[in-house]
């Protein structure tokens, strides 16, 4: 009964990211700068992990950093979507509220998937992406850490009442889970205040798992920091309990009537 | 998915779409709806009348379960709001103040959106959108993107998305605002379509009252309460057969001065209006009495307006 619901929610998700593909282009050239610009930069620095070692190890970090942007911005975009009048529909539509938590979470983690997608592509054209990538890891650590970045992005949505702002959000949200995960250095050398907040950070076991998928089969000194057990464990844990949170949350009366109050309030401007 | 009527073997009493009996909603010190009762027989097309601020809203969205009751019972289509909500929403169709639609996709998949929200098959939803498309003049439009439509269409197509899945309860909160008078006028003759078409109940709420003399029956509600109940044209003829407006520099002497035959008016700064009786009033004698002394003396017919202008002036005496 629900999944075509959640199918449609997803396809509209899919239809509006290649729409707007000055958005697409950006979040593509993104993790191209770090891996090009900064990833050479202090890789020349970095030499003795041998030619490439640096950027090698930036790879899987970057391929989190679009679940990142594309699968957290599209679950918070929860809540500035107010405007775009879907949210109307969603709330009045013939199901539980929570279900609208549950399938945008879903289309949230499907959006960063397609664009981590389009980025191995790249890689692979341009020659960034190695052979001796273990697929049914690296699959599994895409799909689980694009659905860690939904439900972080949903859980901090359906609790925010002034995230309305692109760079609040950036600066707040998005830059500190990316920064303080292992996908830039590993985890090992930070001081212990930055590493404690790094183990809590879900979006670090992501990392580390494409690590393992990327990283297992070179022999390089930039490697893991946890098994793959702790990654997923930790991973689905998180998910089940933010996205559990995120609906009981989201289904509470007042939330709803709050809502239902900002969506029929005439738009200022 | 076709919803079947219950259908009560031997009950011929009136069915009733919605049914409020003593239904409050209060934030705080605040009541946004005081002690409502209302009983909407199905099929009819009810307006709920009042100025901005005065409730409507907040009982739309306890009839549509946005927002809880915090008195009284309220059913929706037979389902109570409380205890079966689903039940209730898959009833009704909503259309916000506010558009409900998808700015960035077309007409066409805003549609196929909302049919699989409902579950609709496919082949209901294409057959579906082209009868309401053809309804509402919005054939050759299908394939633009909502954003780039004008208002008035966006608030026509946002009625279609309203009753794609054909509800039994329709409900409007001022599907006319912010439109122009043409674009209103529009909105109206697309919902005496829709009505003919699909016999469904209409509740609708604006703050234009004049505009809602079409409906089967209106109320009219103030700060939360109702005031006033009655067909729009009984609650017309009721005031009388012309309203009498006098722009005069001393109000308060000519209100004196007509009250013996004309009784009380109301009285807004220096502008006065007498509810005329009969047709036969003599205007021109009193014309010709008040010539020099006024700067306006007008006649016209009641509207709506005019029975809440008076319905808010009895209001405090009978009530408190
Ligand atoms: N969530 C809320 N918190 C406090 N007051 C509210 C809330 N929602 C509505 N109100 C108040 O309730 C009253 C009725 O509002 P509303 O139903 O929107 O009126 P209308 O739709 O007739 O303009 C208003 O005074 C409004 O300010
Ligand atoms: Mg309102």
């Amino acid at each position: 009964m629900m999944w075509r619901a959640i199918w449609a929610i997803i396809a509209r998700e899919l239809t509006r990211m290649l729409r707007q593909r000055g958005r697409l282009l950006s979040s593509m050239v993104r993790p191209l700068i770090w891996l090009l610009v900064i990833g050479t930069g202090f890789g020349a620095m970095l030499s003795h992990f041998g030619p490439g070692g640096y950027q090698q190890f930036l790879v899987p970090g970057l391929l989190c950093m679009v679940l990142l942007f594309g699968a957290m911005l599209a679950s918070l975009s929860l809540v500035y979507d107010q405007e775009s009048g879907v949210m109307r529909m969603l709330i009045i539509a013939p199901f539980a509220h929570y279900w609208i938590v549950l399938a945008r979470t879903v289309s949230a983690a499907v959006v960063g998937l397609v664009q981590s997608v389009i980025l191995i592509v790249i890689l692979v054209v341009i020659g960034y992406f190695n052979a001796a990538v273990n697929l049914a890891i690296l699959i599994l650590g895409l799909v689980v850490t694009a659905f860690v970045c939904a439900s972080l992005g949903m859980l901090i949505a359906v609790f925010s009442k002034t995230l309305d702002n692109f760079a609040v959000i950036m600066n707040f949200v998005i830059f500190p889970v990316f920064f303080l995960s292992g996908a830039l250095y590993p985890v090992q050398h930070l001081p212990l205040v930055l590493k404690i907040v790094t183990l809590v950070n879900p979006f670090s076991y992501g990392v580390d798992l494409l690590k393992h998928a990327m990283l297992d089969g070179l022999t390089t000194p930039l490697g893991t920091d946890f098994t793959i057990g702790q990654d997923l464990l930790y991973m689905i844990g998180f998910t089940v309990a933010a996205t559990g949170v995120a609906c009981l949350r989201f289904s509470h009366a007042p939330v709803i009537e709050t809502l239902a109050r900002i969506l029929s309030t005439p738009r200022r401007r | 998915m076709a919803i079947k009527k219950a259908e009560q073997p031997g009950s011929d009493k009136t069915k009733y779409a919605i049914e409020a009996s003593q239904v409050g909603k209060s934030y705080g010190d605040l009541r946004a709806v005081d002690r409502l009762d209302l009983s909407i027989p199905e099929a009819q097309f009810f307006g709920l009348l009042g100025p901005n601020g005065s409730g409507k809203t907040t009982t739309l969205h306890m009839l549509s379960t946005l927002i809880r009751p915090t008195e009284g019972t309220l059913s929706v289509a037979g389902y109570d709001v409380v205890k079966s909500p689903v039940s209730v929403r898959r009833a009704i169709g909503l259309v916000f103040q506010e558009s409900a639609l998808d700015r960035n996709l077309t007409v066409d998949e805003n549609l196929r959106f909302v049919g699989a929200l409902y579950n609709l098959p496919e082949h209901v939803v294409r057959e579906r959108s082209q009868e309401l498309l053809e309804l509402f003049d919005l054939t050759t439009r299908r394939h633009a993107r909502v954003g780039t439509l004008s208002g008035g269409l966006r608030r026509t197509l946002d009625i279609a998305r309203g009753v794609l899945h054909r509800p039994r309860v329709l409900l409007l909160d001022e599907p006319t605002i912010g439109l122009d008078v043409i674009n209103r006028r529009t909105i109206w003759r697309f919902i005496e379509r829709l009505r003919q078409e699909e016999n469904m109940t209409v509740l609708l709420t604006t703050h234009y009252l004049e505009e809602a003399e079409g409906c089967d029956q209106v109320a009219f509600i103030r700060k939360g309460n109702l005031i006033g109940q009655g067909k729009p044209k009984m609650l017309i003829q009721s005031l009388g057969a012309y309203i009498l407006e006098i722009e005069s520099e001393a109000p308060d002497r000519h209100a004196e001065l007509l009250n013996p035959t004309l009784g009380t008016p109301v009285q807004e700064g220096n502008r006065l209006m007498f509810c005329v009786p009969n047709e036969d009033f003599p205007v021109a004698e009193l014309q010709r009495e008040l010539k020099s002394a006024v700067h306006a003396l007008h006649l016209r017919r009641p509207d709506l307006n005019d029975v809440y202008i008076w319905l808010n002036r009895q209001k405090p005496r009978t009530r408190r």
